[in-house]
């Protein structure tokens, strides 16, 4: 659906291989995804930060607060680059009238935080057999 | 009535509004990060809230028009500035493993 119906309009300044500008509702919507990812992207960051600064050690194991809030911090960066590189692989897709590729980023997120979740688990009741 | 090409020419402001109130609560995320951190550590609460003025102030700038997709410099420097918040909480938490946190200091 590249737009060549309405020539009328004044050609946007485009390069060749970049499709057409599409529906601004369409632009303003993919930023808004990016940014929503980006909070999220921030949340798992300060929540990993959180983790590891502001928990009080595990008794029995050490290193316990560090195995839950590094992986959050590597995900929250993580989530940031993918969604930004998904913000530009969308716009491109819509400047060109293709479909949209479907986004990998929530099964990645979910894999990821239900992994932590174990590891969590797993610890409480490793140092709850360790400590006292 | 002449076909509107463009959405915005027939109803101003809606998406845009939209998009606008996500860019505040992104930088009303980075503000509320940075107050929280600035009770116990000025030196890394300072810069976060000076980010929240610049995400702010991102989703404030004037679109060119004809040009509404150029904002990848701005989402690329909103990616970059959670990366890096990111790789200075990893290079804190392994600085001060023993004593408490250098961003987040306990007690």
């Amino acid at each position: 659906m590249a737009d060549t119906s309405t020539s009328e309009s004044p050609p946007a300044p485009v390069k060749a291989s970049d499709g057409s500008e599409p529906d601004a509702r369409f632009t303003f919507a993919n930023e808004r995804t990016f940014l929503a990812w980006s909070r999220t992207s921030l949340a798992l960051v300060v929540a990993g930060l959180a983790v590891i600064q502001l928990l009080p050690p595990f008794p029995g194991v050490p290193w316990g607060r560090h195995l839950i809030g590094t992986p959050l911090i590597l995900l929250g960066a993580a989530v940031s680059v993918l969604g930004y590189r998904e913000w530009s692989g969308n716009q491109r897709a819509l400047r060109r009238g293709e479909p949209m590729r479907q986004s990998n980023l929530p099964r990645l997120l979910a894999g990821t935080v239900t992994g932590i979740a174990l590891v969590a688990a797993a610890l409480a009741l490793l140092s709850s057999l360790r400590g006292h | 009535m002449p076909p509107a090409d463009d959405i915005e020419d027939i109803d101003p402001g809606l998406a845009g509004e939209r998009t606008h109130l996500a860019w505040t609560r992104t930088a009303i995320a980075y503000a509320a990060l940075g107050a929280a951190i600035l009770k116990n550590s000025p030196v890394a609460g300072v810069p976060i809230l000076a980010l929240s003025v610049v995400v702010w102030e991102l989703g404030r700038l004037p679109r060119a028009p004809g040009t509404r997709h150029a904002r990848a410099w701005r989402l690329l420097l909103v990616t970059a500035i959670v990366t890096g918040i990111a790789l200075v909480a990893l290079i804190t938490s392994f600085l001060s493993s023993g004593s408490g946190g250098l961003l987040i200091k306990h007690q």
